[in-house]
């Protein structure tokens, strides 16, 4: 949410933005490097069936109350566009 | 039988001796019998922040060397008649104690008290593996800060691979800076943490005084860090069920919900 008078989010937006990005991460113990070479893994295993850019592949680590999710997106080309 | 109740954090600094001192406190004047047990071998403190530094003579590491027994090395606090201290070892190295012991020590102090609350040391290594192996319940203590709060959801996540129920005090709230956007509000904690709400302290610079001197808070009067520790101590035996407060908000942060408006500047 943002302060409707500065524009710009208040420090305690910024707090708890950083904290569920940290707390993602921290809860299920994947520290930087192994997530992106968890990206690239799952980026291969998807360009086996569908050709796609594997650096548009992307993973995040969500948290909600106390339930941790991985959610991975790509964009995937149209058959015959790509 | 008893109930033990640890009160940890992770993070050092964010008022677990304080909470266990005036928990204590609070729950002796409200009738019950409480042992505090200071858990932090080589570090003690709750001694000194209970004002009763001067009268130890034996502590927590004799007794699991059975050099004495526990009664004999708990200290009786003279401002009130239930109120005891059993205090940590300030010479000892932190593994003097195993959680064995402390199972053990905590389950023979229930028998005889009504409750027994363990100040934690900060970290999640042996002290805290020891604070928290008697204990029936947990608190945890966070103030409304990032590094606080991530230190705190390492502790719940520890405290629940251990079937330890647990709920949540925030402490150090400053209404002011909540409301100029500048803090967590105790919402925003309960939010993030997912945990059970039983007392959000505000920071109070009677703490500060009280501390100084040696004598709880809760003890001294009514500040308002005094007033929510007693209302906690309440909560905590059961006495109050109302649900906890907002501080920080009052009516303009209650009607701007109830509008749906921004919470960074409503609240
Ligand atoms: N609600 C409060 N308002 C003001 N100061 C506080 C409050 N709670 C704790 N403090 C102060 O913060 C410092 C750290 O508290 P302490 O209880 O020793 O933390 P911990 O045991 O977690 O290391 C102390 O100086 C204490 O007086
Ligand atoms: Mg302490």
């Amino acid at each position: 949410m943002w302060n409707m008078f500065r524009g710009k989010p208040s420090s305690r937006e910024v707090a708890k933005g950083r904290l569920h990005l940290v707390l993602a991460h921290d809860r299920v113990g994947l520290e930087g490097g192994k997530l992106q070479e968890m990206r690239r893994e799952i980026a291969a295993v998807i360009s086996r069936y569908v050709p796609i850019d594997l650096d548009a592949v992307e993973v995040q680590i969500e948290t909600r109350s106390r339930a941790t999710e991985l959610r991975v997106s790509s964009p995937l080309p149209a058959r015959g566009g790509g | 039988m008893g109930r033990a109740i640890v009160i940890t954090s992770g993070k050092g600094g964010v008022g677990k001796t304080t909470t266990t001192c005036n928990l204590g406190a609070a729950i002796a004047q409200l009738g019950m019998s409480v042992v505090l047990i200071d858990a932090d071998i080589g570090l003690r403190n709750l001694d000194v922040v209970m004002g009763l530094e001067n009268r130890i003579v034996y502590h927590v590491v004799d007794v699991v060397q059975r050099k004495c027994t526990a009664q004999k090395a708990l200290i009786k606090d003279r401002r009130l008649d239930n109120l005891w201290l059993l205090p940590a070892s300030q010479t000892d190295d932190k593994d003097a104690v195993t959680p064995d012991d402390m199972r053990k020590l905590v389950g023979e102090l229930k028998v005889i008290y009504d409750y027994v609350l363990i100040d934690c040391p900060a970290g999640i290594e042996q002290g805290f593996k020891n604070a928290i192996a008697g204990a029936d319940e947990a608190v945890v203590v966070a103030t409304p800060e990032v590094s606080s709060i991530r230190d705190a959801d390492r502790v719940v996540g520890l405290l629940a691979a251990q079937d330890i129920p647990t709920r949540l005090i925030v402490n150090r709230i400053s209404a002011h800076l909540v409301k100029k956007g500048d803090m967590l509000s105790q919402a925003d904690v309960i939010e993030i943490l997912a945990l059970e709400l039983i007392g959000a302290v505000p920071l109070d610079e009677h703490v500060v005084a009280s501390t100084n001197k040696g004598m709880p808070a809760v003890l001294e009067g009514k500040s308002l860090a005094a007033r929510e520790f007693s209302r906690i101590a309440r909560r905590m035996i059961g006495l109050e069920t109302e649900a906890v407060r907002e501080t920080g908000g009052g009516w303009f942060s209650r009607l701007g919900r109830a509008l749906g408006l921004s919470s960074a500047t409503a609240a």
